[in-house]
């Protein structure tokens, strides 16, 4: 985010209002009479609107003033809250969220904020009140007031007696009105009391001052107008024409306060790309992070001053030791507290799913209740992002395949509003992810005729049900028997199970018929930093992640020459197929004599990889690849290494599917 | 604001950015035997040799990647893109690093230089477009043949030579692919 | 150069009184609630604070109450935000003690002029 564009910081505090206010709508669902939730909506509203228009979010804020009117009037009790009106409500925050995030006027998002409009009106049984009040704008200036006495004016004023305590200066109001021409003051002491009598905060003097120019009287006021109300003002033109008696006015009475003239308002800059990425890190945090950064500067010191010292021998060798070790546990804890900052709660992400199981349970006709669990979780905010699709879509299925409708849970005997329960728990380095569903169950006959029509069990093959279950990830499989509105859109689960695995996490599923079924996400807790297994292949180092490393075996010579055109190995009785890094990568070097086997896997799926030398364990940052190598197969990112060097990252998903079309290329080959 | 690096106010796409007077301040350099210029703006750093990192499956343009200050950048050698047999590196070889945009990002690219010579203004007056026979390299990947003295120095067309990495029939040659392993 | 308190929920407007103010050559202080903005006021004297009213923790009404309260800000200007439609809030704040108010939404200039006129100069 920018430091300096206030226009990007709103539209994420935009996004988390929106997402505040959405989770009001949503509770007042349930209960329609709560004052505090309605005052919740239309404080949110109030917000949007006027801090969209001061960023030059106009058609939001025109928009939203609608929307703000309308809870307005059941605050002050003038119509209900009902059930449509919060639902015509939450369909306006959706759209909020698209004028947030856009720049351009479009004239589609008009028409669909139009049509929105007038259902709200609609509800409320209301004429849209075009002409009404409008959202706040540049301000109207009064003319009345606006011409000048030609002798110049008489002005007289006490200030009411608390004004200097509430930090209104007299002198700063005389030196203004010094500004708009010659003025000759005056003190007026007779209303100050005896000095026993007298509060020093108190204001008890008055002013009389002759004013020369071309002063007007709204410029006179306008150097009143924080105090006018309260206090004792009048403001006479000198040989004016008009009668004395009508030439002293009162101001006190008439005065309205009348805001500063504004000046044409240009819109604050706003960015053509929505808000860029950014954190909210507790400010505790940073703490942590900026004493170990102190520390750090301590250490550079103290090796500074060692090599300056020119101490060597067992003497310096400790010394240098010792910094070293320093250096090491800073560096680690350094490391810790920078992917800290990176963590937000999961809550955020759960908060949207309200909103979708609310749709849903509107579109399904079912009655479905979410529950959420583990809000707390903390998870790297980059992997949050990129949960929120496949938990759509898992939620999706849970509501459209997995609930049944009130009628058949009635007569299974369960009660009739089904449950989805999603909940987080961090558990080591990874965290945990279940959506949990008390419905039907999967049905394995179904599966496994749709596995079979697909080809991927043999009839009559023999499976262990988890790999039964495991059929539902792959490419193209649907056990819906009717495509309905809902899963028929979008992706398959194969595509929730890659993006999951994109990630470096994994998927399980676990399913009882008439009961339910439970998907588990397992993701690693953050994607800087991965546990890596460090490999050479000719010259070139190359890190595997270890998650992904099943185990590590020799590959003989006399086994390499042996396996040559047909790669497989027997591992526990199941041929794995392997592929030479060597080879795919072209290094053009000799095999080393004791080359080892990796094996990796991922889901059911196992390849091995040969390497010439396993080299350890490798903790790895990891950095991306310039634009220009992005798009490469076999790599995710790369690593720097102790040495200054770069070591490329192995994409485990792409390997291990390059090792599969070998194994089908060579079954094909007989 | 924060400073944001110098650009020229008249840049467009795929033209030279000649200043109000009609000139154009650049680096010079060899690459083979041809003498090539970058505007000075996109230069970021010169570097001695480095230990690179082999990326196999890259095209052979941009066929390895280094370590400049914590970040992963790709090298990339412009005999390739102008056809020039591929040489050992010599004592005067140096890495210059540009940021260029490409694709909407500002990418940090190495280029493999045999001698690094001066930086010096272009005359609009002296330069022109390649000409549309003759040269034995594509001819959209020069910007502009700029005469100075006897000298002829290429300008070349940075984001066009990188764009035709995204379509691989763009270069001829090079071009490595995985899967062979079976 | 004078010392300004900001005090909003919004980082947005926060930011962008900042940024107006500091443009203007003043130092600028900001505290994201009224409990927040009460601790900066407890801690330096300002000579200028600008404050919602509609805050989580402490609301901005009270905020000014108990700053009206510590002799270190005595006579400090307080400026409150406020929206054209809330005019009982607007004499709430004053009885509260405000010195007078800002009307969102606003530009640049208009805080400045209105800063300008409590600060004089």
């Amino acid at each position: 985010m920018s430091e300096q564009d206030p226009a990007a910081a709103f539209r994420i505090e935009a996004a988390d209002l929106l997402d505040a206010t959405e989770q009001a709508l949503l509770d007042l669902t349930h209960d329609l009479a709560s004052r505090d939730l309605v005052d919740t909506v239309f404080r949110g509203m109030h917000t949007l609107k006027g801090s969209g228009a001061m960023f030059g979010f106009d058609a939001l804020a025109a928009f939203t003033h609608h929307c703000e009117t309308a809870f307005d009037k059941v605050r002050k009790g003038i119509v209900p809250a009902s059930a449509e009106l919060v639902a015509i409500t939450l369909g306006a925050m959706d759209h909020m969220r698209a004028l947030v995030d856009l720049d351009a006027d479009d004239p589609a998002l008009d028409e669909a904020g139009n049509a929105i409009l007038e259902r709200l009106h609609a509800a409320l049984g209301s004429a849209p009140d075009a002409g009404g009040e409008a959202p706040p704008a540049a301000q109207p200036m009064p003319a009345a007031n606006a011409t000048a006495a030609p002798g110049g004016w008489h002005i007289v004023f006490r200030l009411p007696a608390e004004a200097m305590a509430n930090g209104t200066n007299p002198l700063i109001l005389l030196d203004e009105m010094r500004e708009l021409g010659d003025a000759e003051v005056h003190v007026l002491t007779d209303t100050v009391p005896p000095l026993d009598e007298l509060d020093p905060t108190l204001c008890y003097l008055g002013w009389d001052v002759t004013l020369k120019g071309a002063a007007t009287r709204e410029d006179i006021e306008d150097v009143f107008i924080f105090v006018m109300d309260d206090m004792d003002l009048s403001i006479e033109a000198l040989e004016s024409e008009a009668p004395p008696a009508a030439g002293a006015v009162q101001a006190a009475a008439s005065a309205k306060a009348a805001a500063p003239a504004e000046s044409p308002r240009s819109p604050a800059p706003r960015s053509a790309r929505a808000a860029e990425e950014s954190v909210r890190v507790p400010a505790g945090r940073l703490d942590v992070l900026m004493d170990r950064v102190g520390e750090l500067v301590i250490v550079q010191s103290r090796l500074a001053q060692l090599a300056e010292s020119g101490l060597r021998g067992p003497a310096g060798e400790l010394a240098l030791r010792s910094i070293s070790e320093e250096v090491e546990r800073l560096a680690s804890e350094l490391r810790d507290t920078t992917m800290v900052l990176r963590m937000v709660p999961i809550a955020a992400l759960f908060g949207r799913f309200r909103r979708l199981v609310h749709d849903l349970a509107h579109e399904t006709g079912k009655e479905i209740e979410l529950v959420t669990e583990g809000e707390s979780t903390e998870i790297d905010k980059t992997v949050s992002e990129q949960l929120a699709d496949p938990i759509v879509h898992l939620i999706r299925n849970a509501c459209d395949h997995g609930l049944e409708t009130p009628e058949e849970r009635g007569e299974a005997g369960k009660a009739t509003t089904g449950r989805i329960r999603l909940s987080a728990e961090q558990a080591g380095g990874e965290v945990l992810i279940t959506i949990t569903d008390d419905g039907r169950g999967i049905n394995r006959q179904r599966v496994r005729a749709k596995a079979e029509a697909n080809g991927l069990l043999q009839p009559g093959q023999v499976v262990p049900d988890s790999e039964l279950l495991q059929m539902i990830f792959h490419p193209g499989f649907s056990t819906a028997e009717q495509v309905t509105n809902l899963s028929g859109r979008g992706v398959g689960m194969d595509v929730v199970k890659r993006t999951i695995e994109a990630l470096r996490g994994t998927i399980d599923m676990t399913s009882e018929p008439g009961k339910g079924s439970t998907i588990t996400l397992r993701i690693p807790l953050t994607l800087a930093i991965i546990e890596g297994l460090l490999v050479r292949v000719g010259q070139g180092n190359y890190v595997i992640p270890l998650a992904a490393v099943e185990e590590c075996i020799e590959l003989s010579l006399e086994e390499d020459i042996r396996t040559r055109g047909r790669s497989m190995i027997s591992l526990r009785g199941r041929l794995v197929p392997f592929l030479r890094l060597r080879e795919v990568f072209q290094t053009g070097t000799r095999p080393d004599p004791y080359q080892k086997i990796v094996v990796i896997g991922t889901g059911g799926e196992r390849v091995g990889l040969v390497v010439d030398q396993i080299i350890g364990s490798h903790q790895t940052v990891i950095k991306s690849l310039s634009g220009l190598h992005r798009r490469l197969p076999s790599f995710s990112g790369a690593t720097i290494l102790g040495d200054g060097g770069v070591a490329l990252i192995l994409d485990i998903v792409q390997l291990v599917a390059l090792g599969q079309q070998q194994e089908e290329r060579l079954r094909a080959a007989g | 604001m924060p400073p944001s690096h110098p650009k020229p106010e008249n840049e467009v796409d795929g033209a030279t950015a000649w200043d109000a007077n009609g000139q154009l301040e650049v680096l010079t350099f060899e690459v083979g035997d041809e003498r090539l210029a970058v505007e000075a703006v996109t230069i970021r750093e010169i570097l001695d040799l480095l230990p690179e990192t082999p990326v196999p499956g890259a095209h052979a343009l941009v066929g390895s990647v280094i370590n400049f200050r914590g970040k992963i950048i790709p090298i990339a050698d412009l005999r390739i893109a102008f056809g020039m047999p591929l040489e050992e590196p010599t004592p005067d070889s140096r890495i210059v690093v540009i940021e260029i945009e490409l694709d909407g990002e500002e990418t940090q690219i190495g280029l493999r230089t045999d001698k690094v010579n001066e930086v010096t203004l272009l005359e609009r007056t002296t330069s022109a477009p390649p000409p549309v026979l003759g040269m034995r390299w594509r001819r959209t990947y020069a910007r502009e043949l700029a005469r100075q003295g006897e000298a002829v120095i290429v300008l070349p067309d940075l984001p066009a030579i990188f764009a035709s990495l995204s379509h691989p029939q763009g270069l001829g040659g090079g071009e490595t692919s995985m899967g062979h392993a079976a | 150069m004078s010392s300004i308190l900001t005090v909003d929920d919004s980082a947005s407007v926060r930011m962008a009184i900042r940024i107006a103010l500091s443009g203007a050559g003043h130092s600028v202080a900001e505290a994201a609630d009224g409990s927040e903005g009460l601790g900066k006021a407890r801690m330096a004297k300002y000579d200028l604070i600008i404050t919602d009213l509609n805050m989580p923790r402490m609301n901005g009404l009270e905020m000014i109450r108990e700053i009206r309260k510590l002799p270190i800000q005595a006579g400090t200007p307080i400026i409150f935000l406020t929206t054209e439609s809330a005019d009982n809030l607007k004499s709430q704040a004053k009885a509260a003690g405000a010195t007078g108010w800002l009307v969102k939404p606003f530009v640049p200039d208009h805080l400045l002029k209105v800063a300008r006129k409590v600060l004089g100069g």
